[in-house]
C-alpha cells in the first residue's frame, strides 16, 4: 500500500478543477498547468523507480480491501505507461502555450486537458475492469470535447462520427463487463484472473473465449484496430495540432494497454486461439493503416492515418507473446508515444510556416527552416525503425522475437510495413523540406518557428537516447513484460491472503 | 572502448564540430578542416599491414546491448583492413578533390556536405570493422542514409530528389531483408558475432539441413546485391549519379557499392561449399556483369557510361566470389578469390580517377554528354594523360592493374569450368563465354569514353564553357589514383603477401599459404587469346556503333528495368488510394456496418468453434403476465421506429421506450434507477422538442431492397449474437460456484459503512472512486457544451 499511485490520476484531477475558476487569467492557467505537468513526469518516473525496486505498488481505495472496492495498481508496464503519458503532455502543453488562439485557452482547454490525462493515468492504473469503463469515460468525454472545441464545421461533422462510434464502443464496454461479471462475479483482475483460470479448468473456457474476444473488439475499437479503426484518421485532422498530437500520442495507446493488460493477466486461458486473432489483426492494422499513409499527400493526414499503423506493431509483440516481444511492445508503444507527438508538433510548426498541411503546396523548406527540417528527419527515420534510434530498437526486439516464436509471416508483414512507412516518410520529406524554396527571404522572416520547436526537442533527444542506451531502456521493459508474463506476481500482490 | 572503436566514431565526432568550423571560419574552404582526418585515420591503419610476417588479427570488445545480444565488437582482420585503407585512402583523395571540386560559394551548403560524407564513412568503417551482425546492420543502414542525403545534396533538383528515393527505397529494403536474415542466423546459432556464427558452423557439421539455412542466406543475399547494384536492383546506381561527382566516385563507386562484396566474401566461410551460393552468386554476378558493360554503350552521360560499368564490375567481382566459394570443396577456384580481391583493389583505382576525371571534364566544359565533347585531347592533356590510364585499365590492357585482374578473371572462369562440383559439367561451359561477350563490351565502352571525349572536333559552341585543364588541385586525386593503376601493374605482387593474402585469409580461411605470384606474362595460353579477342571484337563493336544505335534497343537509354520501379511506385500510390477510399468512406452508416459484419463474425465464430453455446432456465423467475406486457410492448415500440416518417410521432416513440424500461425498472424493484430513468427521458424530450424548431425536414428517404436487406442481416445478426452469448453466459454461470463479490456488499452495508440501502452505499462508499468520475464525466460534459456553444472559430486561426 502506498498512497504514491494516487497521485497520477489526483493531481491532474484536481489541478482540472481548480484552472475552472482561472477561467480568464490567461498567465496563470499557463503557468500552474506547465508545472504540473513537469512535476507529473517527476512524480511517474518516481513511481516507476519505486516499482523497478520494491515491486508492484497497490492501493485499496476507501480502505475497502481487494476484490470488493477498487483498487489502484502500479507495476512496471502501468507505471511505464504513465511515464510517457506525462512526457507527452508536457509537450503538447507547451506547444499549445504557443500555437493555441486564446479564446480556446480560455474556453477550458486546460482543464479539458487535465481531465484528459485523469483519465488516461488512471487507465493505467486502475486494477478493476469497471472501474477503468470509468476511467475511459472521462478520458472520452474530454477527447470529444477537445476534438470538437471551436466548433468548425469540419470538426462537428467528424466529431459526430467520433462520438457515435465512440459511444457504440462505450456500450459494448459495458456489456462485456456484465457479461464477465455474471460468469465471473467479480470484477478486480487479479481476482477475475484467479477466477477465470479456475472457471475454464471447470470446463467454461468457450464463453470465456468470446468474452475475451469481446473485450478485445472494445478495447479495439479504443484503440483503433483494423477493422475498428474508421473513427480515427478524420476526426484527428480537424482539431489543433497541440490538441490532433495530445490525441495521437494517448487515445490509442490506452486502448492498446488495456488489451495488453486483459489479454496477459486475465484471459490467458486459450491464447492458442487469441493470440492468433490478435496476431491476424495486428497484420491487418499495419498494413491498412500505412497504405492509408502511402495513399495521402497531406502531413497532418498522413501522420493522423498513420497512428493505425503503429497500433498494429504495438498488439503484434502481444501476439507473439514471448518475453522479447512483450518488451518490444513495451518499446514500440513508448517509442511511438514519443515520435508520433514529435512528428505532429513539428507538422504544426511547418503549418505555421507555410499555412498549409498540403504537401504539394510546400517546398524547400530544408534551405529555409534547416533546425525543422533535421528534427523532422530524425523522428521520421526512427519512426521507420532505422537506427540506432528508438523505432530500431523496438521494431528488432519485435522482429527478433517473432521470428524465434517462429511468426514468420508477421514478421514479413512487419518488415514490408516498415518500408511504407519508410515511404511515407520520405515523402513529407522530399514534398515539404526538399526542393526549392517557396518563401522569399522577408517571409522567412516572418516565420521563424525556433520556439515552436523547443518542445518537440526533448523528444527527440529522448527518441535518441532510448536508441543509443537500448541496454538499459531494454532492461526495464524486459523487466516489465516479465511481471506481465507471470500473473502470480500480479495477483499476489493485490490479494494477500 | 580502444582506439579502433575511437577510429570508427571519429568521423562522427568530426560531423559534429564541421557546421562549427563552416560558420566560424567561412572564409576557408569546410573540406581543409576534414581533410585531416581520413589523412590520419589512413596512416593509422597503414601500421597494421602485415610486413613479413602474419596478420595480427586485432579484437576489442565494447558492450552495446547484452540483452539482445548487441556488443560494439571491433574485428580487424584482411578483408577489414583491405576495406577500411580503402575507406580511409580514397576517401582522403576524394575529400582533397571536393574541395575544388565544390566551390565555397555564399549559399553552398558545405556544411550539410561534409556532415554526410563523415557519417558515410564513419559508418562504412563501422562496416567493415564490426564483428557483430546488429552492428554492422546499424551502419549499414547509416550508409544508405548518408548515401541518399549526398545524392540528393542538391536538392532543388527533380532528379537529385528522384535518385536519393530510388537508392533509399532500394537500398533500404536490402537492409531490412538482411536484418531478418541476421535474426535467422542468430536463431540457429545463438550468436550475432560473425566470428561465432563461423565457427559454430564450422564445429557442428550438419548446417545444411537446418531449415532456416536457406532463407537465411537468400536474405543476406538481398541486402548485399541490393547495395551492391547487382541485376534487378541496380537501377538506383545510374540514378544515383545526381550526387556531386566527388560522391560518386567514393560512395558509388570505389567503397559504398562494395559494401556487398564485403558481406558476401565475409559471409563465405559460413555458406560458401554450399550449392546454392555458388549458383545465386555467381549467376547473378554474371548477369550482372553482362547487363552493366552491354548498357553502358548506349549511355550519352559519361557519368552513365561509368554508372554501368561499375555495375558491371561489381557484377565481375561478385561472379568471382560465387566461383571462388566452390574452394570450399575443390581448391582449383582459389584463383577466382585471389582475382575478386585484387580487382576489388584495382576497381577502385581506376574508376576511383575516372569519375575525377569526368568530374574535372564537366567542370571545366559544362557538361558530360558526349555528343557535344570532343577533341579535348590537346585542350586538357593532364586530363587526358590520366584518363588513358584509366581507360585502358578498366579496358584490360597491358601494362595496367586492370590487365592482370581481368587475366586473371578469365582463368577464374575458365578453371571454373573443369569443377566436378554442383553440376558444374551441365552448365558451366556459359562461364567463360558470358564474361568474355561482357569484356568486348566493356572494351567498346572504354573506346567509346576515351575517343568521343578527347578525340575528334573541339565543339565549343555546344559547351557552356570555355575548355580549358584543371586546376592543379582538382588534379592531384586523380594522378595519385592512376599512379597506382600504373604501379600496382607492374609491382603487382607488393599486394599480394600484404593486403590480398590476408584478405583472402579472411574469405577462406582454411586455405594455409597460398600462393600468390602475379605477373603479366603466362605464355599463349587461353586467357592470352581470349584478351586479343576482346580487344579484336570491341574494336568491332565500337566501330560498327552507328549500326548499333539504330536498334531499337539503343533508343532506351534508361534501362528497362526501370519501369518496375516507376510502376511500381506509381501502382503503389494509385492502389493504395482506391483501397482507402473503399473503406474510408466517410460516411458513418458504411463505417458501422464493416465493424458489425467484423464483430458478427469474429464472435460468432469464437462462438461455435468453442461451442460456447448454452442454455440453463433452472432458476429463473417466472414472467408475470405484466412483464409479458411490457415487454411486448417494448418490442412493438422499437421495430416501429425505423418505419415513422413523422418526426415528432419518432420522439413520441423512442419515449415511450424510454418510459417502458424505466418500468421495467419498477417491476425489477430498482426504483433509483427507474427515477433516474425517468428523468433522463423527460430532459431527452424536452430536448428534442427545444430543438425541434432548428432541425431540418425529415426527408423521406428511399433504399434500394439490397440495402435495407444487408442493414436488416446485420443488425438482426448483431442483436442475435450478443443475446446469444449473454444466454450462454448466464448458464455458464451455473457450470460454477463462484460466491458474486455482491455477497460482500450484502453483508457489509450496515455493520461497515452504516447504510441501509445497499445501492447507494455501492455509489458512495464501496464503489465511491467510480461515482466521483462519472459526475466529473458529467461535469466535463456540462463545461463542453459551454465551449461548444460559445466559442466559434473559423478554420486556420491557429495551428
Amino acid at each position: 500500500m502506498n498512497n504514491i499511485v494516487l497521485l497520477p490520476v489526483l493531481i491532474p484531477f484536481l489541478v482540472g478543477v481548480i484552472l475552472i475558476l482561472f477561467r480568464n487569467q490567461l498567465p496563470i492557467q499557463r503557468f500552474v498547468s506547465g508545472v504540473t505537468t513537469l512535476g507529473l513526469v517527476g512524480i511517474s518516473a518516481y513511481i516507476t523507480y519505486l516499482i523497478y525496486q520494491d515491486g508492484i505498488i497497490t492501493l485499496e481505495l476507501g480502505n475497502w480491501p481487494a476484490p470488493f472496492g477498487i483498487v489502484l495498481v502500479g507495476d512496471l508496464f502501468a507505471s511505464i505507461m504513465v511515464v510517457f503519458a506525462s512526457i507527452v503532455a508536457a509537450a503538447c502543453l507547451f506547444f499549445a502555450f504557443q500555437t493555441l488562439h486564446p479564446d480556446r485557452e480560455k474556453y477550458y482547454f486546460y482543464p479539458f486537458f487535465f481531465f484528459l490525462l485523469t483519465g488516461v493515468n488512471g487507465s493505467f492504473l486502475t486494477g478493476d475492469i469497471f472501474n477503468l469503463f470509468v476511467f475511459f469515460e472521462v478520458m472520452l468525454i474530454s477527447s470529444f470535447v477537445l476534438i470538437v472545441m471551436g466548433g468548425t464545421k469540419y470538426q462537428l461533422r467528424e466529431s459526430f462520427k467520433y462520438v457515435v462510434i465512440s459511444t457504440f464502443g462505450s456500450m459494448f464496454f459495458v456489456i462485456a463487463v456484465a457479461l464477465l461479471y455474471s460468469v465471473t462475479g467479480t470484477l478486480n483482475y487479479a481476482h477475475l484472473a484467479e477466477r477465470v483460470a479456475e472457471a475454464a479448468q471447470q470446463g467454461q473456457s468457450g464463453i470465456l473465449t468470446v468474452i475475451a474476444i469481446l473485450f478485445l473488439i472494445v478495447f479495439g475499437l479504443k484503440g483503433a484496430l483494423v477493422p475498428l479503426h474508421f473513427w480515427l484518421p478524420n476526426a484527428y485532422f480537424g482539431p489543433p495540432t497541440a490538441i490532433a498530437a495530445l490525441l495521437g500520442g494517448l487515445l490509442t495507446k490506452v486502448g492498446v494497454y488495456s488489451i495488453m493488460r486483459t489479454h496477459t493477466l486475465i484471459f490467458t486461458h486459450n491464447q492458442d486461439f487469441t493470440l492468433t486473432i490478435i496476431l491476424i489483426l495486428a497484420g491487418l492494422t499495419m498494413f491498412f493503416g500505412v497504405i492509408g499513409a502511402v495513399s495521402k499527400f497531406d502531413f497532418k493526414r498522413i501522420l493522423a492515418i498513420h497512428i493505425v499503423s503503429q497500433v498494429g506493431y504495438m498488439i503484434m509483440g502481444l501476439g507473439i507473446g514471448t518475453t522479447m516481444a512483450i518488451a518490444g511492445s513495451i518499446y514500440i508503444i513508448t517509442h511511438n508515444m514519443i515520435v508520433k507527438t514529435a512528428l505532429f508538433l513539428f507538422c504544426g510548426a511547418t503549418e505555421k510556416v507555410t499555412g498549409t498541411t498540403n504537401l504539394k503546396k510546400m517546398s524547400g523548406l530544408l534551405k529555409t527552416h534547416p533546425y525543422l527540417g533535421w528534427l523532422f528527419f530524425v523522428a521520421a527515420i526512427s519512426l521507420a525503425g532505422i537506427p540506432p534510434l528508438s523505432g530500431f530498437f523496438s521494431k528488432f526486439a519485435l522482429v527478433l522475437g517473432g521470428l524465434e516464436a517462429e511468426r514468420y509471416f508477421i514478421v514479413f508483414v512487419s518488415l514490408v510495413v516498415g518500408l511504407l512507412t519508410l515511404f511515407s516518410m520520405v515523402k513529407i520529406f522530399m514534398y515539404v523540406f526538399w526542393g526549392s524554396p517557396s518563401l522569399s527571404p522577408e517571409e522567412v522572416k516572418k516565420t521563424k518557428v525556433g520556439k515552436l520547436l523547443i518542445p518537440g526537442i526533448p523528444l527527440v533527444i529522448i527518441s535518441i537516447l532510448m536508441g543509443i542506451l537500448a541496454e538499459p531502456v531494454y532492461l526495464l521493459f524486459e523487466a516489465a513484460a516479465n511481471q506481465m508474463l507471470d500473473p502470480s506476481i500480479y495477483i499476489n500482490s493485490v490479494i494477500k491472503e | 572502448m580502444s582506439t579502433l572503436h575511437l577510429l570508427v566514431l571519429a568521423p562522427f565526432i568530426m560531423a559534429i564540430f564541421v557546421p562549427f568550423f563552416y560558420k566560424g571560419f567561412r572564409r576557408i574552404h569546410t573540406g581543409w578542416f576534414v581533410l585531416a582526418l581520413p589523412l590520419l585515420l589512413f596512416i593509422y591503419l597503414l601500421r597494421f599491414i602485415p610486413i613479413g610476417e602474419p596478420l595480427q588479427v586485432v579484437k576489442e570488445t565494447m558492450d552495446w546491448v547484452p540483452s539482445l545480444g548487441i556488443g560494439f565488437n571491433i574485428y580487424l582482420d584482411g578483408l577489414s583492413l583491405l576495406f577500411a585503407l580503402l575507406i580511409t585512402g580514397i576517401g582522403t583523395l576524394v575529400v582533397l578533390y571536393s574541395i575544388f571540386y565544390i566551390a565555397n560559394k555564399k549559399d553552398e551548403p558545405l556544411n550539410n556536405f561534409y556532415v554526410y560524407l563523415l557519417m558515410f564513412m564513419g559508418a562504412m568503417l563501422g562496416v567493415v570493422l564490426s564483428d557483430n551482425l546488429i552492428v554492422i546492420y546499424v551502419f549499414w543502414e547509416l550508409t544508405s542514409l548518408a548515401s541518399s542525403l549526398l545524392i540528393a545534396y542538391w536538392f532543388h533538383k527533380e532528379k537529385s530528389r528522384y535518385g536519393a528515393q530510388k537508392s533509399m527505397l532500394i537500398t533500404v529494403t536490402g537492409g531490412f531483408a538482411m536484418l531478418a536474415g541476421f535474426c535467422l542466423l542468430y536463431i540457429m546459432t545463438g550468436t550475432f558475432s560473425i566470428q561465432g556464427i563461423i565457427s559454430f558452423f564450422a564445429e557442428s557439421g550438419a548446417i545444411f539441413n537446418e531449415a532456416l539455412f536457406l532463407p537465411a542466406m537468400i536474405l543476406i543475399l538481398l541486402g548485399a546485391f541490393t547495395k551492391s547494384a547487382q541485376f534487378p536492383f541496380h537501377i538506383w546506381l545510374p540514378d544515383a549519379m545526381e550526387a556531386p561527382t566527388p560522391v560518386s566516385a567514393y560512395l558509388h563507386s570505389a567503397t559504398m557499392v562494395k559494401a556487398g562484396i564485403y558481406l558476401v566474401a565475409r559471409f563465405t566461410p559460413v555458406f560458401g561449399g554450399t550449392p546454392e551460393w555458388f549458383w545465386i552468386i555467381t549467376s547473378f554476378g554474371l548477369l550482372t556483369l553482362i547487363w552493366g558493360s552491354i548498357s553502358a554503350i548506349r549511355q550519352v552521360d559519361l557519368k552513365a557510361i561509368l554508372a554501368f560499368s561499375t555495375i558491371s564490375q561489381l557484377g565481375l567481382i561478385m561472379a568471382l566470389l560465387g566461383l571462388g566459394s566452390a574452394s570450399f570443396i575443390d581448391n582449383v577456384a582459389e584463383v577466382a578469390i585471389i582475382a575478386a580481391i585484387f580487382h576489388l583493389i584495382n576497381h577502385a583505382t581506376f574508376k576511383g580517377s575516372l569519375f575525377m576525371v569526368v568530374g574535372i571534364v564537366d567542370h571545366e566544359t559544362g557538361t558530360r554528354d558526349i555528343r557535344k565533347l570532343g577533341g579535348l585531347m590537346a585542350i586538357m592533356p593532364i586530363t587526358f594523360t590520366i584518363s588513358i590510364i584509366g581507360i585502358a585499365s578498366m579496358a584490360g590492357l597491358p601494362p595496367f592493374n586492370g590487365f592482370l585482374s581481368k587475366e586473371m578473371f578469365f582463368t577464374g572462369v575458365l578453371e571454373a569450368t573443369t569443377l566436378n562440383i554442383f553440376n558444374v559439367q551441365t552448365l558451366g561451359f556459359i562461364f567463360p563465354i558470358v564474361a568474355w561477350i561482357a569484356s568486348v563490351f566493356t572494351f567498346a565502352y572504354c573506346m567509346i569514353m576515351f575517343f568521343k571525349t578527347f578525340t575528334g572536333k573541339y565543339q565549343p559552341e555546344k559547351l557552356e564553357k570555355k575548355a580549358h585543364e584543371a586546376p592543379i588541385g582538382l588534379l592531384i586525386s586523380p594522378i595519385v589514383l592512376a599512379s597506382l593503376v600504373v604501379i600496382f601493374g607492374l609491382f603487382p605482387n607488393m599486394l599480394s603477401y600484404t593486403i590480398i593474402e590476408p584478405a583472402m585469409q579472411s574469405v577462406l580461411p582454411y586455405v594455409s599459404d597460398p600462393y600468390i605470384n602475379i605477373y603479366h606474362w603466362h605464355g599463349f595460353n587461353a586467357e592470352l587469346f581470349m584478351t586479343i579477342g576482346v580487344v579484336l571484337f570491341g574494336t568491332v563493336v565500337f566501330l560498327n556503333l552507328k549500326r548499333w544505335q539504330e536498334t531499337t534497343f539503343f533508343l532506351h537509354e534508361r534501362d528497362p528495368l526501370n519501369r518496375f520501379y516507376d510502376g511500381g511506385l506509381e501502382g503503389l500510390v494509385a492502389g493504395s488510394q482506391r483501397v482507402t477510399n473503399l473503406q474510408l468512406t466517410g460516411l458513418l452508416r458504411d463505417y458501422f456496418a464493416y465493424m458489425m459484419v467484423f464483430m458478427i463474425l469474429l464472435l460468432g465464430w469464437t462462438f461455435f468453434r468453442y461451442d460456447a453455446v448454452a442454455f440453463n432456465f433452472v432458476d429463473v423467475s417466472e414472467i408475470s403476465p405484466y412483464l409479458w406486457i411490457i415487454t411486448l410492448a417494448l418490442i412493438a415500440a422499437t421495430i416501429s421506429v425505423p418505419f415513422i416518417q413523422h418526426r415528432v410521432t419518432a420522439i413520441i416513440v423512442v419515449g415511450v421506450i424510454g418510459f417502458l424500461i424505466a418500468l421495467l425498472f419498477v417491476v425489477f424493484r430498482a426504483p433509483d434507477l427507474a427515477l433516474t430513468q425517468l428523468l433522463v427521458e423527460t430532459v431527452m424530450v424536452v430536448l428534442f422538442l427545444l430543438c425541434f424548431y432548428h432541425l431540418p425536414e425529415l426527408r423521406k428517404e428511399s433504399f434500394k431492397a439490397r440495402f435495407k436487406m444487408t442493414n436488416l442481416i446485420i443488425s438482426v445478426g448483431m442483436g442475435a449474437i450478443v443475446t446469444l452469448i449473454a444466454f450462454s453466459a448466464h448458464a455458464a454461470r451455473h457450470g460454477l460456484s463462484f460466491e458474486p463479490i455482491s455477497q460482500y456488499f450484502v453483508e457489509n452495508s450496515v455493520p461497515l459503512a452504516g447504510g441501509y440501502n445497499m445501492v447507494n452505499v455501492i455509489l458512495v462508499d464501496f464503489r465511491g472512486l467510480d461515482t466521483m468520475l462519472e459526475v466529473l464525466v458529467l461535469g466535463v460534459a456540462a463545461l463542453g457544451i459551454v465551449a461548444l456553444i460559445k466559442l466559434k472559430m473559423k478554420e486556420g486561426q491557429d495551428i
